[in-house]
């Protein structure tokens, strides 16, 4: 019986059940809400808060003249920023994403959505502006960064509208997205990965350099953890139709340490370029996911 | 390596089963989509060694389990030290089971039959089904059959009346089993090995041909025998036979079941026992001896004519020997001068019985011939024969005895008018032409009884001759013939008179109880002599073969372990 308080901690599937993506998002964040204590996010504030001392680096238009004038030691000053938070919902719609291993999960787009509207939910109540693209191979819709009333509708009205695309040109699609931020602020990528990960790191990287904050979010079916299957078969990829003849009881060992390989690669390339990487399974509850981002 | 079931060797094509299972289904898997291909191309790329390799691994083991399985299926003979319970090639086995009359005897409270039969039947009980079998026993005949009709053969076998002689039997088994294109040739001897029963000469056998023989048992009871018995002139003749260690044993003589003598003899001695004064006709008695552990032999028949004398008439033509002949046959109240039988060189009327001799004068032959003719008969006197020995079964004494000068006697269409006897026989040979015929109621000679033709009449035997020419051969009377069987008595008749016996009972030579030496029988049958464990372990050693069926499904088991591990370790 699902538990009506806490349903961001249920399968997701059956808690996809319950309505539509406003419904869903609606009730996780609820319950999502009522389970933390503070915020999990923190922005930055023109709010005076205290003094450190000067480090290079620092700019230089933080430094305390006067502290340096009276007392000839370099000071800079902190803010507590008093604006919202700026923050960019990236949803790949890619052909791989409408997938599923096994009809009682959700495939990985509606997963995908439904977090997305989630996060949008909490942001949007902290007042923070919270905008959506979504991209294939181009980007498919944007929805600029708000905080005005009717914002989240939109969003989910971005999301509702945006079809499954074909490939992932993750490359070229991030680098018209980082175009489209100009304010520095939270980047939330949501997305199952299956592209080239240096081109798509490059683009994260300029991201990062422009100064967002950047969070991935790694989606993948259970089924793409573990592999399985009749005793032979061809897999097919749904984005470039190449084919492949195999038998999953014998690459079944050998494929789950690529894809660990693979997941390890991508958090130890993103902790070296200061963006944090989530690896989320698609049985996994939503509010899990979200206390990820915590 | 040979096969019990080469057949299942057919199964060997299944051994491709693995190989066409992997063809057939790599021909249209089924199709899924999967979006992280790139992952699985990854793992395969790394993989493609490892699974190239462990295909190869899959498919050899499974080939090797399939041939494996199949094979022990075939049941496969690998060549080993021979065993009790290891097989073996096929082969041709002649078991000679010897249950003549001596294989009778009680040895330690037990028939040596019996022993005998358990031999052969540890023999015939370790051949397959693809050996050729078979078994000989004291009638000499050669009994072909599957194992099991050979068993039951054995077991419902008893103690045959007729000797068996070794030396024959192995050369005819050796022969037989020879004969067959198998691997393995044995001949298993399972006898009492007498001395006795090795017959003259060697059995000599093809070479690879085994011929194994049970030894005798260590201790061979005492045993006597009756041997041969003969009734002349009023007593009765027994020899006793026997192991000489016997010693010597009481002989009683019944006569129509009445003691009539007894006497005490050794093996290897004979007695005589004078008979009562008895009317003529035929008599029937029996000699025995006091029981011991071989029965067969302690008793015999005996049957004897007591016939009156016959009435003898020699004419002119017959010559000085013959009746100088019957003068001394009369003297002795053999014969009495009468009617009964004439002797002369020509049939005579009136007289039962004429025996007639050629005319001295050649030019009388033709004379002669015509009255033989007239007579009714088919024999007739025919041109000079070469000179040469007698020989005869009918009569004993003459055989060899020289004929110098004779006619030939040659036979024609005849004339069976009535009145007339049916029977025509030759009775004596000279060169291997008929000497002494007799045909219907006349005896026809070659010879004239005289020295110019034959020796005959300077020789010992001439007035016995004479003597069983006119009371026995002219008459047409058989001798009491002895042959092996049951001992019993049969009579040989012509209308409603007896003219002949024949008394059955066991070979004298079964009596000697003797087992003949191991080199012995290794020379003549070429036979080794084992014991009963020895010959167990031997039979079959020239083609020992173990079973490797277990020790093949034991392989396949290893094999199946392999491949299951092989199967799950490896994914």
């Amino acid at each position: 019986m699902i538990d009506a308080r806490r349903i961001d901690l249920l399968d997701p599937a059956d808690v996809a059940r319950l309505g539509g993506i406003e419904i869903v998002a609606a009730g996780v964040v609820e319950g999502f809400l009522a389970g933390i204590h503070r915020s999990p996010f923190r922005g930055f504030s023109v709010e005076f808060t205290e003094h450190r001392a000067y480090q290079p680096g620092d700019e230089l238009r933080y430094l305390d003249w006067k502290i340096l004038a009276r007392a000839d030691r370099l000071f800079v000053k902190q803010f507590e920023e008093e604006t919202n938070l700026r923050a960019m919902i990236l949803v790949d719609t890619s052909r791989s994403m409408a997938w599923r291993g096994a009809p009682t999960r959700l495939t990985k787009r509606a997963y995908a959505d439904r977090l997305a509207a989630a996060l949008a939910l909490i942001l949007l109540r902290q007042r923070d502006a919270t905008g959506l693209i979504t991209f294939d191979e181009v980007v498919r819709t944007v929805v600029p960064a708000r905080v005005k009333t009717g914002q989240w509708a939109r969003i989910v009205r971005g999301l509702l509208e945006t079809a499954d695309g074909r490939g992932t040109a993750a490359h070229a699609a991030l680098l018209q997205v980082t175009s489209l931020l100009a304010r520095r602020g939270l980047v939330v990528l949501v997305s199952d990965l299956l592209f080239d990960r240096d081109l798509a790191l490059t683009a994260l990287r300029y991201l990062r350099h422009r100064g967002h904050q950047v969070i991935v979010l790694h989606l993948m079916d259970p089924d793409e953890a573990e592999l399985s299957g009749p005793p032979e078969v061809r897999f097919r990829d749904p984005e470039s139709d190449a084919s492949l003849v195999v038998r999953p009881r014998e690459l079944a060992r050998a494929y789950g340490a690529a894809v660990r390989v693979e997941i390890a690669a991508w958090r130890a390339t993103c902790r070296r370029h200061g963006v944090a990487y989530h690896h989320v399974l698609t049985d996994m509850p939503f509010g899990m996911a979200l206390r990820l981002l915590a | 390596m040979t096969f019990l079931h080469p057949l299942a060797l057919l199964g060997l094509a299944a051994a491709a089963i693995p190989a066409l299972l992997h063809l057939l289904e790599r021909r249209v898997p089924p199709e899924a989509e999967f979006p992280p291909l790139r992952y699985l191309t990854e793992a395969e790329r790394q993989s493609a060694r490892r699974l190239k390799l462990r295909h190869l691994l899959l498919l050899a083991l499974r080939t090797a389990l399939i041939v494996v399985i199949v094979v022990a299926a075939a049941r496969p003979l690998m060549r080993s030290r021979a065993s009790a319970a290891s097989l073996h090639e096929p082969t041709a086995l002649v078991v000679i089971l010897d249950n003549s009359p001596s294989s009778g005897v009680i040895v330690d409270g037990r028939s040596l039959l019996e022993r005998l039969k358990a031999a052969a039947r540890g023999s015939l009980t370790r051949a397959t089904a693809a050996d050729r079998l078979w078994l000989v026993l004291a009638d000499g005949v050669a009994r072909v059959g599957t194992r099991e009709a050979l068993l039951a053969t054995v077991d419902s076998v008893g103690v045959s009346p007729y000797r068996l002689d070794l030396t024959t039997a192995v050369r005819a088994a050796t022969r037989l089993v020879d004969a067959e294109p198998l691997a393995g040739r044995e001949v298993h001897v399972v006898s009492d090995l007498q001395r006795t029963a090795l017959g003259p000469g060697r059995s000599d056998g093809p070479r690879g041909v085994r011929v194994l023989a049970l030894a005798p048992p260590d201790q061979i009871p005492g045993n006597r025998g009756v041997g041969a018995v003969r009734v002349t002139d009023g007593a009765v003749t027994i020899g006793v036979v026997g192991t000489p260690a016997a010693g010597v044993g009481p002989v009683t003589v019944r006569v129509r079941g009445r003691e009539v003598g007894r006497a005490l003899a050794a093996p290897g001695t004979a007695v005589s026992v004078t008979l009562p004064p008895l009317g003529a006709g035929w008599w029937q008695g029996e000699v025995t001896l006091d029981p011991d552990e071989l029965r067969a032999d302690d008793r015999r028949f005996l049957v004897w004519r007591v016939a009156p004398p016959a009435q003898v008439t020699a004419l002119a033509g017959a010559g000085p020997f013959v009746a100088t002949a019957l003068a001394v046959l009369e003297e002795g109240r053999r014969i009495r001068r009468g009617n009964d039988v004439a002797i002369g060189d020509r049939p005579q009327a009136g007289r039962l019985t004429s025996i007639v001799v050629p005319p001295a004068d050649p030019a009388l032959l033709g004379q002669a011939n015509r009255v033989l003719a007239a007579w009714g008969g088919r024999w007739r006197f025919g041109a000079a024969g070469t000179p040469g020995p007698v020989a005869t079964p009918a009569v004993t004494g003459i055989g060899g005895v020289q004929v110098t000068r004779r006619y030939r006697l040659e036979s024609g269409p005849g004339d069976e008018g009535p009145g007339t006897g049916r029977d025509s026989a030759v009775l004596a040979t000279v060169n291997g032409e008929p000497w002494m015929v007799r045909d219907r109621s006349v005896l026809l000679l070659g010879s004239r009884l005289d020295t110019a033709w034959t020796v005959l009449p300077g020789t010992p035997a001439f007035v016995p001759f004479v003597d069983a020419l006119v009371n026995r051969l002219a008459r047409g009377e058989a001798p009491v013939g002895e042959a092996e069987g049951l001992p019993r008595v049969e009579f040989r008749a012509r209308g409603a008179d007896t003219i002949g016996a024949m008394v059955f009972g066991p070979d004298p030579r079964e009596s000697d109880l003797t087992p003949a030496p191991a080199p012995l029988v290794r020379e003549v049958l070429g036979a080794d002599v084992l014991a009963a464990a020895a010959l167990a372990g031997a039979r079959f050693a020239g083609t020992g073969r173990r079973d490797a069926t277990g020790l093949l499904l034991a392989l396949a088991l290893l094999l199946a372990a392999v491949e299951l591990g092989v199967a799950t370790l490896t994914r």
